[in-house]
């Protein structure tokens, strides 16, 4: 059964392999709120992020990013709260990290 | 598809806030919301004694009127609410307490009506944390 | 046929409730005769040594509600190894009989599982 990660804490406070060491190869994760920092280019967690199999799914949510002035790499789909919804719909199930 | 939504944490953490957002448009979105349930510091979401400053965003007044206009279920973990002084009026007279900070539509309950609406929804969705 | 739950204990027994607050959703849904399984990771695991003394802190026995996890039918318990590698305690006796899991291991954990909540 897959699993849509969601993830909220800053990967700063919370490290971010604890959170990727239950990640099956196709699960999915959505970075929202201080998650989002973790796509700062040049940070340590970006780096741990594009290191995942090209399999995982990475997105993050569209006004988290807008509200730290982040850009999404390549690799992060960008979603808003319908999106949110799809993808909920699209894993078998869903785990928030709180 | 049918969602059942669990809140942990309180109105002034960005999570509650995204947990509305995410419900309004599980409802847009055509979905089907079995069941919101209020756990940990999530039970604040339901009290009727937050004070939120007026240029700022009221979320247990948002929160109510979403449950409102939807007709939701609506449960907050008794437990929970108990140890964080959020009483309706029939436990407040319990405990021999002044303050009532719930009222209908929400519930007082407990976490077996988390366990019913995760097992009968077609997903259970948690926020929580910041 | 029901759904099983895996409820994912991140929390310390003396940083709060949430170590509580996560045992309290195994535990009903232990009496309700749901498939729960447990799984301590990062801090959570400290909730699984013995000899802890909770009134030093006067603080409520958290040990004697973990020993009622059997009692209701919660036997599925499990430990993230790497958790315990890390604080230093890998192989030390455990208060409960939680099975140590690996990485790999515990992706396919939460594989098995229809839902899972994690505090």
């Amino acid at each position: 059964m897959t699993t849509l990660h969601l993830l909220s804490q800053s990967p700063f406070t919370s490290p971010l392999d604890s959170t990727l060491r239950p990640l099956g190869v196709r699960d999915g994760l959505l970075l929202c709120g201080d998650a989002c920092h973790a796509l700062q280019p040049g940070s340590a967690p970006l780096e741990m992020l594009e290191h995942l199999p090209a399999s995982v799914a990475v997105h993050a949510l569209e006004e988290d990013l807008q509200a730290r002035n982040l850009a999404a790499p390549e690799r992060v789909q960008v979603v808003d709260y319908p999106g949110f919804v799809e993808l909920c719909t699209r894993y078998d199930k869903v785990n928030g990290w709180l | 598809m049918k969602f059942a939504i669990a809140l942990f944490a309180p109105p002034h953490a960005p999570s509650s806030r995204r947990a509305l957002r995410f419900a309004e448009a599980v409802l847009a979105g055509g979905h089907e919301i079995n069941r919101l349930f209020f756990y940990q510091d999530g039970v604040h979401n339901a009290s009727g004694s937050i004070v939120t400053p007026q240029d700022e965003l009221d979320l247990p007044a948002q929160w109510r009127a979403f449950v409102e206009r939807h007709k939701l279920d609506a449960v907050v973990c008794i437990a929970a609410a108990l140890r964080r002084g959020v009483l309706d009026a029939q436990e407040a007279q319990r405990y021999g307490r002044t303050a009532i900070a719930v009222t209908p539509p929400w519930e007082l309950s407990g976490l077996g009506q988390l366990h019913e609406a995760a097992q009968q929804a077609d997903r259970l969705v948690c926020f929580g944390g910041v | 046929m029901a759904k099983a739950m895996l409820i994912v204990s991140r929390h310390s027994p003396w940083s709060g409730l949430g170590a509580r607050e996560a045992l309290d959703i195994a535990l009903a849904g232990g009496a309700f005769e749901l498939p729960i399984g447990m799984l301590f990771l990062d801090d959570g695991v400290f909730q699984l040594l013995p000899g802890q003394q909770p009134a030093a802190v006067e603080q409520k026995d958290l040990a004697a509600n973990l020993q009622a996890l059997p009692l209701f039918g919660v036997d599925d318990l499990y430990v993230c190894r790497q958790s315990l590698r890390l604080r230093g305690l890998d192989g030390q006796p455990l208060a409960l009989p939680a099975t140590p899991l690996e990485g790999p291991e515990l992706a396919d954990l939460f594989d098995r599982y229809d839902l899972v909540i994690t505090l």
